[in-house]
């Protein structure tokens, strides 16, 4: 049960693109400002320029430099990212933890919650949102994590029954641990590969669900996003613009879902011996 | 007719006899037990008036207070109306006289004029003992032991007195002397006091009906014989009777911790006692009756400590525990047996709280864990689980693992558990080495994990300790090994211990008590060689003879 996650990983070809699409474009965003001559909130004297030497990627309508664009955006992706992952999976580790530890009665409530929040449909519920509190960046990771976290804690849950009645958590019990030590010392160390596959899915999900409400206009103003600028450069469409401004976002976008996507399928069939044994019988 | 109230007896200052009292009827005969040193011999001695140290307090015969008498008067009730057999047989009996002028020359000295008819009257007696006529003439040196001790037998009993002390009258013969002896000392004194000092506790057995356990100058336990030996009372009789091979046991032979030690303050047995208390160390406790039974324990002789009352659980349909009542007391094994699906282990889940029970209740040393698990319980019961590879998190080396309750309970600081850690791992016979306290349960052989288990169970010093098949996964080496330290544990902690297995021949070896269950149900319980020797239920009947198959 002890899992070099790297290493495993990194056993895959898949895992390996994951990993560095991933590293990219982290790297990018870490450096971005090095990387740009303007800020991108600048107006740089051109507008509608083409690509060049000096704009990489053009100017759009307000004279801004679309490349600074791209790399702030996924500054914000990134962020979001990390951020719903993170809170999402801690709820959802609380949560589902709790109710599995108490069970009786508490178990039913905080599941029954789970699943109203689960049928609750998500992007009207952050577009209303949305429209009373104009949110910032942190407002929306906290409403993304608090409509991701359920479906994280039934996985919590399951696996977390299952290892309450393993011998060890027993006997820690019989040392008079409370509920929060067993989970933190017990439960959640051995549901290590169950937590990196939610934090990456959800990662995932965060990041197109941050970029699709940009969008559609849900988002702070002040803050580049990948979302924001397929939205304005559509409006743009007939002057060309697309291909450089429509066409890095669009890209930059699916390449970071990809990148989150290889890295998990990479650890699930390298943690899930059904679908590792599979992948085998297809190399063979 | 003899009567000591008070009696203490000082050799040089230190008390060999502290505080004793004692009263005995006409016909009564009593036996007195207990370690060499514990002032068994001095009492006799006392007694019979001989004794050299300082003496006070009373002891009353026929309403004399013989401590105060003169020396002329002590010397006529001697051999007259107290009389002793000596200890040492060998050197009693004068060796240039024979036995038959011995014994008339202690006639004569208590008035008898005829040496003929003192001679007449030796023989006579000497016969009654099982000394006949052509023996009578021998000198000592011609006799076998257990004539030897005839004769001095003879000789106490000459001047036909009321009450006879017997110091070790049977300490160096054979068994089936030993057993002619006893029943002709019975057949004899009949109608007197007689007081029975010996260290073998089948001859007091065999031979009263009363018996008196002596600790460091004091009576720590006296009732009806078969009583005391059958449930002591008192730890000290209950180490006693451990320390004693008998035929009908079945445990291991165990001993007493520590050794006596004379100017103890408090009560004398404190610091060999698993059970005691702060009081134990202050006061001498005061002898009292209790159903029936004499005893000086400031704890009310051996306590209970886990009492469990009409336990029940129910998994949907199945009722795996059904009305459960069991008492466990300080010190001792106690084994569940049954087949799997007896509900044996869910009964250990229940005590330790990891299942709740429907109903019933669980006191520990009669304080009740109802529905909330007080804070403590867990320092004074652990568990021990049935596979220790499991048990034992994989993510944990061998010092985590071990410090893991410390941790939880928030014992000392770091530097302390780590030290506990090792104490308990050398109490184990484990290594507390570094390179063994970073090794991973996986690789550990079956029998370290299991010690790594116990010392991890043992670190917070319970009282109490589950073990549930503790050996099961083991080879029967480790398990012997494991199972000693277990009883040895036991001798030096008064760990009482709760032995969950489906073994009998193991239960038989380790357990003062079994406990049969059956479907949720105890269906039989007592002491572990009455069960097994005379087994009661059906169910136990079919377990014993399937396992002495």
């Amino acid at each position: 049960m002890h899992v070099n996650y790297w290493r495993e990983i990194n056993r895959s070809g898949f895992g390996r693109a994951g990993l560095a699409l991933l590293f990219i474009i982290t790297a990018l965003a870490a450096v971005a400002p090095l990387l740009v001559r303007h800020s991108p909130g600048d107006y740089t004297g051109h507008i509608f320029h083409p690509p060049s030497a000096l704009f990489w990627l053009g100017t759009n309508d307000v004279g801004q430099d679309i490349w600074a664009h791209l790399l702030y955006g996924a500054r914000t992706s990134l962020a979001v990212a990390f951020g719903v992952s993170v809170l999402s999976v801690s709820l959802s580790v609380l949560a589902g933890g709790l109710a599995a530890l108490c069970g009786g009665r508490a178990d039913r409530l905080i599941m029954r919650m789970v699943d109203v929040l689960i049928i609750i449909p998500p992007v009207i519920v952050i577009i209303l949102a949305a429209a009373y509190l104009r949110p910032d960046l942190l407002l929306l990771i906290a409403l993304l994590a608090a409509i991701m976290w359920p479906g994280g804690a039934r996985v919590v849950r399951a696996q977390a029954l299952s290892l309450k009645g393993r011998m060890h958590v027993e006997a820690a019990g019989t040392f008079g641990a409370g509920r929060f030590y067993l989970l933190r010392r017990h439960i959640i160390p051995d549901m290590g590969p169950v937590l990196a596959a939610v934090l990456i899915q959800n990662a995932r999900r965060a990041v197109f669900m941050e970029a699709g409400l940009s969008f559609l206009g849900v988002s702070d103003p002040s803050v580049c996003s990948w979302g924001k600028m397929m939205q304005h450069a559509l409006k743009f469409s007939y002057l060309e613009v697309w291909k450089w401004w429509l066409l890095p976002a669009g890209a930059a976008l699916s390449l970071t879902m990809a990148g989150l996507m290889y890295t998990g399928y990479a650890l699930e069939s390298a943690l899930n011996p059904r679908i590792k044994r599979e992948a085998g019988n297809v190399k063979d | 007719m003899l009567r000591i109230e008070g009696l203490r007896v000082a050799y040089g200052g230190m008390d060999v006899i502290s505080g004793l009292d004692l009263t005995l009827g006409r016909g009564e005969a009593l036996s007195v037990i207990g370690e060499s040193g514990a002032g068994k011999t001095t009492l006799g001695l006392s007694v019979v008036g001989l004794v050299e140290g300082r003496c006070s307090g009373k002891i009353m015969i026929k309403d004399m207070n013989i401590l105060e008498a003169p020396g002329e008067v002590r010397r006529k009730l001697r051999g007259k109306t107290v009389a002793m057999v000596f200890q040492n047989v060998e050197n009693s009996l004068h060796p240039l006289y024979t036995v038959r002028d011995q014994v008339a020359e202690s006639i004569m000295a208590h008035g008898e004029k005829s040496r003929g008819a003192a001679l007449a009257r030796a023989v006579e007696i000497l016969g009654a003992t099982g000394l006949p006529d052509r023996w009578a003439g021998a000198y000592p040196h011609q006799l076998s032991g257990g004539q030897k001790q005839r004769a001095l037998i003879a000789l106490a009993l000459a001047n036909d007195p009321e009450v006879v002390i017997l110091d070790e009258p049977t300490a160096s013969l054979d068994v089936a002397t030993k057993r002619e002896i006893i029943s002709l000392i019975k057949g004899l004194t009949g109608d007197k006091t007689t007081i029975m000092i010996t260290h073998d506790i089948s001859t007091a057995a065999s031979f009263s009906g009363r018996l008196a356990v002596m600790y460091a100058g004091g009576i720590v336990e006296e009732g009806l014989a078969g009583d005391v030996l059958a449930s002591p009372r008192h730890p000290y009789t209950r180490g006693l009777l451990r320390s004693y091979p008998d035929m009908f046991t079945t445990k291991d032979l165990q001993g007493i911790p520590g050794r006596a030690a004379p100017g103890v303050p408090g009560c004398p047995f404190h610091p060999r006692c698993t059970q005691r208390i702060a009081v134990c160390e202050k006061e001498k406790p005061v002898p009292a009756v209790s159903g029936g039974r004499l005893l000086a324990c400031h704890r009310g002789g051996i306590a209970p400590l886990l009492v469990v009352e009409g336990l029940s659980k129910r998994f949907d349909s199945v009722r795996a525990v059904d009305g459960v009542n069991l008492t466990l007391y300080e010190g001792e094994t106690l084994a569940l047996v049954g087949e799997s699906g007896s509900g044996k282990t869910t009964l250990a889940k229940l005590i330790m709280g990891i299942h709740r029970a429907d109903s019933g209740a669980v006191t520990l040393e009669g304080e009740r864990l109802a529905d909330v698990r007080r804070a403590g319980f867990h320092r004074r019961v652990q568990m021990i689980f049935q596979n220790p590879g499991e048990s034992i998190s994989h993510r944990m080396n061998v010092l985590e693992a071990v410090r893991e309750p410390l941790d939880i309970q928030g014992v000392g600081d770091a530097k302390e558990r780590t030290s506990i850690v090792k104490k308990a791992l050398n109490e184990v016979e484990l290594s507390g080495d570094e390179d063994f306290l970073r090794k991973h349960p996986h690789l550990l052989s079956g029998g370290e994990a299991q010690r790594v288990a116990i010392a991890r169970a043992l670190v917070l010093n319970p009282k109490v300790l589950i073990a549930d098949e503790p050996t099961s996964a083991l080879d029967a080496s480790v398990q012997a090994k494991i199972l000693r330290l277990l009883l040895s544990l036991q001798e030096a902690r008064g760990l009482a211990i709760i032995l969950i297995t489906h073994d009998i021949a193991l239960a038989r070896k380790v357990s003062d008590r079994m406990a049969v269950m059956l479907e949720g149900r105890i269906v039989e319980e007592g002491l572990t060689s009455a069960v097994i020797n005379s087994p009661g239920h059906q169910y136990t009947k079919s377990l014993v003879g399937t396992s002495s198959e």
